[in-house]
């Protein structure tokens, strides 16, 4: 998505008289007072960081005391770790449930939100609206309107005769009931991206597709999730990020449990690292959802390339 | 653009000396206070760890120290927002070579801090006469000790016994619970207090499976005669652990009459709203008990066979050497001062805590106090009981992490006693040490 400003071939191509040395400096000079700021940011920041993190992934070190380097035995020991299986078991799922959801609800919601009706610009604006909210503040809400005890869900349940539930303090429930609270938050994002997707679609197609007698589902089926498709590889590789980096909602509802049932494996790295100081082995586990990340990235962005689609 | 080695040779200088500040500075063997001169200017820095009333007073005694002492300049800050954080500011502290010479830490820490090798040797120090080392009780002297080195003075001592709520045992028409209680007493008056239609429960435990829910436990293993660790190795799966998490496991399955608290913050609010006639819990948990307004009394936690020893979470004062011995000395003093029986009455009562000292239960603010405070009597009291402490050493943070989740399952009715506390004890084999 992101627009990049090339140098037009023809200023390179510019023929240059060959200067003597001072001037080839003084250009690269140049070159570097422009890029240097930004590298150094981009150095200091995200390279510096993630060299160090690879070093402390190959040692056995709490932060505190001396470290010892164990070179690969971190990640031999996450192979066989259950707490990381069932991590990942955890994400998985959430993965699964949340990105299928959030993109049809988004395509849903955005082609409701694409009519001509009174106060249309509110009701979009409702939607957005979770999806600035803070997660912080989403799942301390949420915690609330779930309370087994007091909350609004139950009371709402014991009107309509169901049987009250533990939603977060149930081992089997309170992964769903997550995945619907960042559902709730994300998916005015989807929302938006779809409707200027929407808003994009050539209106001479959908006129076309009329004139030759198809109807407004055949119309949808055809011709404007055809056209959907490029949006809908960016926004499945963004919710997939999103599913896998959750961490602020599962912080503030469950702190990953009960019985760690919402320990995903981004929650399963603060726990290792900050909670029990052992930040090799954190580390080892940050960088496999690095390999990972990348790795599901890829297939999606070379899968959507052989379809045709070019997005990235 | 660049020639790939020596991009690669840029990258291998980095990876070095990043390796570099992940080591510790060893141990010189020197005392760090050796050559101290009293009446050198010098500056100290003080992470408090502490926030609004109790930050307030202890800027108030630098103050006061230093017009006592105005050659010595205390620079006083919570150092983080939660003392839970210190930890990871004092790690990135270390790493940065910017860390301050006295700092609040948590009992469960001193074995990490003594591996890193900043925290100063005070054995010697703390173990002359004026500075009075046994008056400071047995189980907190034993958390700032690792290896026999005394590497922290102890800030602050507390310990668990049993609060309950007395309208509720009246209402059940039962007898109030003593300390010569064994925990089937505490079983049965647990099952006759709870009552499901007005939601009340008879006791509560946290199954967050953090250090709170752990702790809980080991009171009721030591009074069974176990022990946590045989020298590096994991002992708590033994028959006395399986003995003491089954006692809590009948409350919590069989009979429910244990309410499981998902977090640590619930079940003490749900005491003091009366939903919940007993809890095991510590001197904190006073402030808020006198602000519920509920009638409630302390005795010390039920026992096996008379034995009711009870667990001692303390905190500490660690000193922190940086090759000054000017520095060290003025720290130490300043310690010195602060924990000594007439500093900490200013301290520790004043906030509600319980005195650091033996000797300052019959000072004139210790009554004022216990007057102040009901119950604080039995918890000082109950300060004999706590005769073992928790290990001192490193990884004990991930046992404990185990531990927690071992006992989150057995009270969910999602493993036995056994099988979960053999779990844990592989999965925290190798890890301490």
């Amino acid at each position: 998505m992101a627009l990049t400003f090339a140098v037009s071939p023809r200023a390179a191509s510019k023929a240059r008289r060959p200067g003597p040395r001072g001037s080839a400096l003084r250009r690269h000079l140049t070159g570097w007072a422009f890029a240097g700021p930004a590298t150094l940011l981009v150095v200091g920041l995200s390279l510096f960081p993630a060299g160090w993190a690879f070093v402390i992934s190959q040692a056995k070190w709490n932060g505190i005391a001396p470290a010892t380097m164990v070179g690969w035995r971190n990640y031999e020991q996450l192979a066989q770790d259950p707490d990381m299986l069932a991590a990942s078991g955890h994400t998985l799922l959430l993965t699964v449930l949340f990105v299928p959801s959030s993109i049809v609800l988004g395509i849903l919601l955005a082609v409701a939100l694409n009519q001509r009706i009174r106060l249309i610009g509110f009701y979009r604006t409702c939607i957005f609206v979770p999806y600035v909210a803070s997660a912080a503040a989403t799942g301390i809400l949420a915690g609330f309107v779930f309370n087994p005890q007091f909350g609004a869900v139950n009371e709402v349940f014991r009107h309509l005769g169901i049987p009250a539930q533990q939603f977060l303090e149930s081992p089997s429930q309170a992964l769903y009931i997550v995945c619907l609270i960042a559902l709730w938050g994300q998916v005015g994002f989807t929302t938006v991206v779809y409707l200027a997707a929407l808003q994009d679609i050539p209106r001479e197609l959908v006129e076309a597709a009329t004139v030759d007698g198809a109807g407004k589902f055949r119309v949808f089926r055809h011709v404007t999730l055809p056209e959907l498709r490029p949006v809908t590889v960016f926004t499945a590789v963004w919710q997939t990020i999103t599913a896998m980096q959750l961490f602020d909602l599962i912080y503030t509802t469950t702190r990953g449990g009960p019985l760690n049932s919402t320990q995903t494996i981004v929650y399963y790295i603060y726990e290792l690292a900050f909670q029990t100081q052992r930040l090799g082995y954190g580390a080892a586990a940050a960088y496999v959802l690095f390999a990972v990340t990348l790795l599901l990235t890829l297939v999606v962005i070379w899968y959507s390339r052989r379809r045709g689609a070019e997005v990235f | 653009m660049t020639d790939p080695k020596r991009a690669l040779a840029a990258g291998l200088v980095l990876t070095l000396s990043l390796s570099a500040c992940m080591g510790g500075t060893g141990d010189s063997g020197k005392d760090a206070a050796a050559g101290y001169d009293p009446n050198a200017t010098v500056e100290l820095t003080w992470w408090t760890g502490q926030t609004e009333v109790a930050e307030a007073t202890a800027e108030k005694l630098a103050a006061e120290y230093h017009a006592l002492h105005p050659n010595v300049t205390i620079k006083t800050s919570p150092g983080a927002s939660v003392a839970d954080e210190l930890l990871t500011k004092l790690s990135a502290g270390f790493a940065g070579g910017t860390y301050p010479d006295i700092s609040y830490a948590f009992g469960s820490w001193a074995g990490d801090l003594a591996a890193s090798g900043k925290a100063q040797d005070l054995t010697e120090f703390v173990n002359t006469p004026e500075f009075k080392w046994t008056e400071i009780p047995e189980a907190a002297r034993q958390t700032a000790t690792v290896d026999g080195k005394v590497v922290a003075v102890p800030a602050l001592v507390d310990n668990l016994a049993l609060i309950y709520n007395k309208e509720l045992f009246d209402k059940a028409g039962l007898a109030y619970p003593t300390d010569q209680w064994s925990w089937d007493d505490f079983r049965n008056a647990a099952k006759k207090l709870t009552d499901p239609a007005t939601n009340t429960y008879g006791t509560a435990y946290s199954v967050s499976g953090s250090e709170d829910t752990t702790w809980h436990l080991w009171p009721l293993l030591w009074q069974q005669g176990g022990k946590i660790l045989d020298g590096n190795t994991p002992a708590f799966a033994s028959p006395q652990g399986v003995a003491a998490l089954e006692t809590l496991r009948v409350m919590a399955v069989d009979d429910k009459s244990m309410y499981l608290d998902q977090t640590d913050e619930k079940y003490l609010p749900l005491f003091n709203s009366g939903r919940v006639g007993m809890v095991i819990s510590g001197p904190w948990a006073l402030l808020e008990l006198k602000e519920a307004g509920i009638a409630y009394d302390v005795t010390a936690l039920p026992g096996f066979n008379g034995d009711h020893q009870t667990v001692s979470g303390p905190d500490l004062w660690v000193l922190l050497d940086h090759q000054d011995p000017n520095r060290a000395g003025a720290a130490r003093d300043f310690i010195a001062w602060m924990t000594s029986a007439e500093t900490d009455a200013k301290w520790n009562l004043a906030l509600g805590n319980l005195p650091l000292r033996s000797t300052e239960a019959h000072s004139p603010e210790f009554a004022a106090y216990t007057k102040e405070w009901p119950g604080s009597q039995k918890f000082f009291d109950n300060l004999a009981n706590a005769k073992q402490a928790r290990p001192t050493v490193s990884g004990y943070a991930q046992l404990s992490r185990n531990v927690g989740d071992a006992i989150a399952k057995v009270l969910q009715g999602a493993a036995t006693s056994q099988e979960a506390l053999d779990e844990a004890a592989k999965k925290s084999a190798g890890l301490v040490g």
